[in-house]
């Protein structure tokens, strides 16, 4: 039964990942059922914009149900996982509103059930709950921004509205803009509307972790493409400035908290949201350029975006996956229980090592490409007039380098105290490695992050079809030959395959240098040198909080750390010391100062709407009289 | 016509007052089998008057159902409440006054509907909308489920005048589907009440508060 639930979503993916392909490549089609449903009925369309986000469902289903078919508890809630991946793959296809709300609805509520996959725990009941609330409040705001356009234009269909946006007023593009995009800035996980990621993702299991960071999270940028670009026609240039500003705020923020975290999954959430940042950044330029003329650099900006998004559902997903076999062979998801796990797990390690380096932008990995054409479209600001635009650009220049750089930081951390050194636990130290399915899975996923970073001048030209059939642009942006890929000209180029080999070489050459004078190829194994101590234990080495700890320092009106010490002296002596505990936990700004302060003044609203249910009958039927009477009166 | 129909309807609204100010519960059953028959009247004059026979045999249902049945029902479920369900020293003087407030309402919510028709019934409309009105404010301030069922049919009699003057009645199924109505209604409001005086001893409405969750 298993086995048939994960094989037909298999072939589901590979479905949907051929019919994406075909409409990245410029097929159409249309598939209309108006009895279905009211309100226009179903309607599909396949453009190259959904083709591109279907092939990217379809891509990353595959892997994470042949990872589930491996997977220990993987057959609690395949009926959930089914429905989840059906109404993904619906989503980028649907052509109105009826259909569209249907398939996210669909979608919020089966992976709601995969977040809520252990009923007993308090935590993942609290995280089921967080989520629910998040989405449905995201829904909501979709909901009625979509019926004010549909009500403002008089059809349902987005290809109607695309084709009256420029008549639409002013007021009501901006209205429907913002709602549309709050409700897709919430699934998307856009600060500070991310609190239900990091709660979530960790909650359901690893390969649903893997396509809800990988993909889900993916249809918030979609909507968000096509709100910013396509359906509500060119905006005025505020709205690609709130992208961008949301942008750098999510791509600093998220690693910000990245960096803290000890949790190897809540980790991966905030880079989520941190990628989410970087992908935004892309499309808010490409807004703003497209604002002032510069279609070409528009163009190159959605690439940016396009790559980055197929990027990061390739690592992102990989690293759940790695994190899902780490976390079922020791049992924990805290970091400092683990350790010494690339000599159990090398597999697994080996993986995981690859996507840290593709998710820290180390070229030749697929985030370095992505990342560079980022930086590139942000950095050709000076071609736009306003000053107030290009500093809007440097805010994300700037946040781009930072998150870069302590993204970097994060992984050493997340790969370094995970699988180097000894084992800090007894979980960790009989550690196994993940059953093959999932190896199987997490090797493609790691071949394609290679691919997508050696192959830039092969993937490029498509995603400039898709961004051009986006913008409604002719598709020249980048150029250059199979192995150099060039950008505006001769403004920048990039040959990720020769940075490779001169990598490469850099390891080799030495090596059969020395081979080549004759060198000792005797190896000597002895233990780490541990500063004179005879006796080596993991209570000595380095740890994840130590580790953080300095970034806690420089960043601390950011996290507002608070500090707890326990010591216990030995009972003879105060000089002697038995056992010392040492937390310092964070504070999330956005918990404190936003989301509290709603929270109460809802309770406060609550109770005071509370008291007109006051149990009397009599009272209710006044209630009655009176809106009677006033509705009489004021009609 | 006007002046039989707006004496109909005067006297159909004096009913309803002397119901509100009486407190004796077989003294306002009366009453609302008196406002029934004058109800008839007014729609087979009505009726005899515009020459539509429907409202005729309408008449005569009404007289059957509201003038007969329902109060023998209505008699059956008060039989073994206190005659005076309202505590000594509590008089009905407020409730007057307010009612006597809804019918000016109903005077200023009707204007734009009387000066914009030109029907020979108009000058009763507003007297039939304060019968409903009051009838509301009698659930209102109904002490006891018995208060809140003589409400409710004494909306439902304005509204049924109102139908009468301002459309010379309804079509023949929706009156007829609004008959069977009140009637299970009144049926269910019987069973409903027996089951809670038989749990409560009492069918004041104030010991309902305790069913708040």
């Amino acid at each position: 039964m298993t086995r048939l639930a994960y094989g037909s979503v298999i072939l589901i993916g590979i479905a949907a990942a051929g019919l994406g392909g075909y409409g990245v490549a410029g097929g159409a089609g249309t598939l209309r059922l108006t009895w279905l449903v009211p309100l226009g009925g179903i309607e599909l369309t396949l453009d190259p914009l959904g083709g591109l986000f279907l092939a990217l469902i379809g891509l990353a289903v595959v892997p994470a149900s042949v990872y589930a078919l491996g997977y220990p508890d993987g057959d609690t809630g395949r009926f959930a996982y089914f429905v989840f991946v059906a109404s993904m793959c619906v989503v980028p296809l649907a052509a109105n509103t009826m259909t569209f709300l249907i398939a996210w609805e669909l979608m919020s509520l089966a992976s709601y059930f995969l977040v809520l996959r252990d009923r007993e725990s308090r935590e993942s009941i609290r995280a089921a709950w967080v989520y629910a609330v998040m989405t449905h409040a995201g829904l909501a705001c979709l909901l009625a921004g979509m019926l004010l356009l549909g009500a403002d234009v008089g059809s349902p269909r987005f290809a109607d509205w695309r084709a009256a946006a420029s008549a639409l007023a002013p007021t009501t593009r901006d209205a429907a803009f913002v709602l549309l995009a709050l409700g897709f800035a919430g699934k998307a996980g856009v600060i500070p509307l991310h609190v239900w990621l990091p709660l979530a993702h960790p909650a359901a299991p690893s390969h649903v972790s893997a396509l809800m960071s990988g993909v889900m999270i993916k249809l918030g940028i979609y909507g968000l493409l096509r709100v910013s670009l396509d359906w509500l026609g060119v905006g005025p240039p505020w709205w690609g400035a709130a992208l961008l500003i949301a942008g750098a705020a999510s791509s600093v923020i998220g690693v910000l908290y990245a960096l803290v975290e000890h949790d190897l999954k809540r980790l991966l959430a905030f880079h989520s949201i941190e990628n989410i940042g970087i992908i935004l950044l892309g499309i808010g330029s490409a807004a703003l350029y497209r604002v002032a003329g510069l279609d070409a650099l528009a163009l190159l900006g959605l690439i940016a975006a396009l790559y980055h998004t197929v990027n990061h559902a390739a690592f992102k997903a990989l690293l759940f996956l790695g994190a899902g076999a780490v976390v079922h062979a020791t049992g924990t998801r805290n970091m400092e229980a683990m350790g010494g796990l690339i000599k159990r797990m090398p597999w697994t390690a080996a993986c995981f090592l690859i996507g840290s380096a593709a998710i820290a932008a180390l070229p030749p990995l697929n985030g370095f490409v992505s990342e560079w054409l980022t930086f590139l479209a942000l950095f050709q600001n000076m071609r736009l007039e306003s000053v107030g635009q290009n500093l809007v650009f440097t805010l994300g220049i700037a946040s781009l380098a930072l998150t870069g750089g302590l993204a970097m930081a994060c992984f050493v951390k997340a790969f370094g105290i995970t699988f180097l050194a000894l084992p800090r636990s007894d979980a960790a130290a009989g550690a196994h490695e993940a059953s093959p399915p999932m190896r199987l899975a997490m090797l493609a996923l790691a071949a394609a992050c290679v691919a997508l970073g050696l192959g830039p001048t092969l993937v490029v030209p498509v995603f400039g079809a898709v961004a051009a059939a986006v913008l409604r642009t002719a598709p020249q942006a980048t150029g250059g030959d199979w192995l150099t890929l060039r950008v505006s000209g001769e403004f920048a180029s990039l040959s990720t395959a020769a940075i490779a080999v001169v990598l490469a070489a850099s390891f080799l050459v030495p090596l059969a240098a020395l081979r080549l004078v004759g060198a000792s190829r005797r190896t000597r194994g002895y233990e780490t040198w541990g500063c004179g101590r005879i006796v080596q234990t993991a209570r000595m080495e380095y740890t994840a909080t130590a580790f953080a700890n300095p970034f806690k320092r420089v960043f601390d009106f950011f996290y507002r750390p608070t500090k707890r010490l326990d010591i216990e002296f030995h009972p003879e002596s105060r000089f002697f010391v038995e056992r010392i505990e040492y937390e310092n936990p964070t504070r999330s700004i956005f918990d404190d100062w936003l989301y509290r302060p709603a929270l109460d003044l809802l309770h406060a609203g609550a109770r005071a709407v509370g008291a007109l249910q006051s149990g009397s009958a009599n009272q209710y039927l006044a209630y009655i009289l009176v809106a009677l009477l006033l509705m009489l009166v004021l009609a | 016509m006007t002046t039989a129909s707006n004496l109909l309807a005067f006297l159909g609204l004096v009913v309803t007052l002397l119901i509100v100010w009486r407190q004796s519960w077989p003294a306002r059953l009366r009453l609302f089998a008196a406002q029934s028959l004058l109800l008839a009247a007014l729609a087979s004059t009505v009726g005899v008057l515009a020459q539509r026979r429907g409202l005729v045999l309408v008449a005569a249902v009404v007289i059957v159902v509201k003038g007969l049945v329902i109060p023998r029902v209505l008699a059956r479920i008060g039989s073994g409440a206190p005659v005076r369900p309202i505590a000594p020293g509590r008089s009905s003087g407020i409730t007057l006054l307010v009612a006597g407030g809804l019918v000016v309402a109903a005077y200023v919510i009707m204007l734009p509907v009387t000066s914009s028709v030109e029907l020979p019934t108009e000058g009763a409309i507003p007297l039939a909308f304060a019968m409903a009105l009051i009838g509301l404010a009698l659930c209102v301030t109904g002490r006891d489920a018995l208060g809140h069922i003589l409400g409710f049919l004494v909306f439902e009699n304005g509204i049924f005048g109102l139908a009468i003057l301002a459309t010379y009645g309804l079509p023949g199924i929706v009156e007829a589907g609004v008959f069977l109505d009140v009637l299970v209604i009144v049926l269910i409001m019987e069973a409903v009440v027996v089951q809670v005086r038989r749990e409560h001893d009492s069918i004041d409405v104030d010991r309902l508060r305790e069913l708040r969750g």
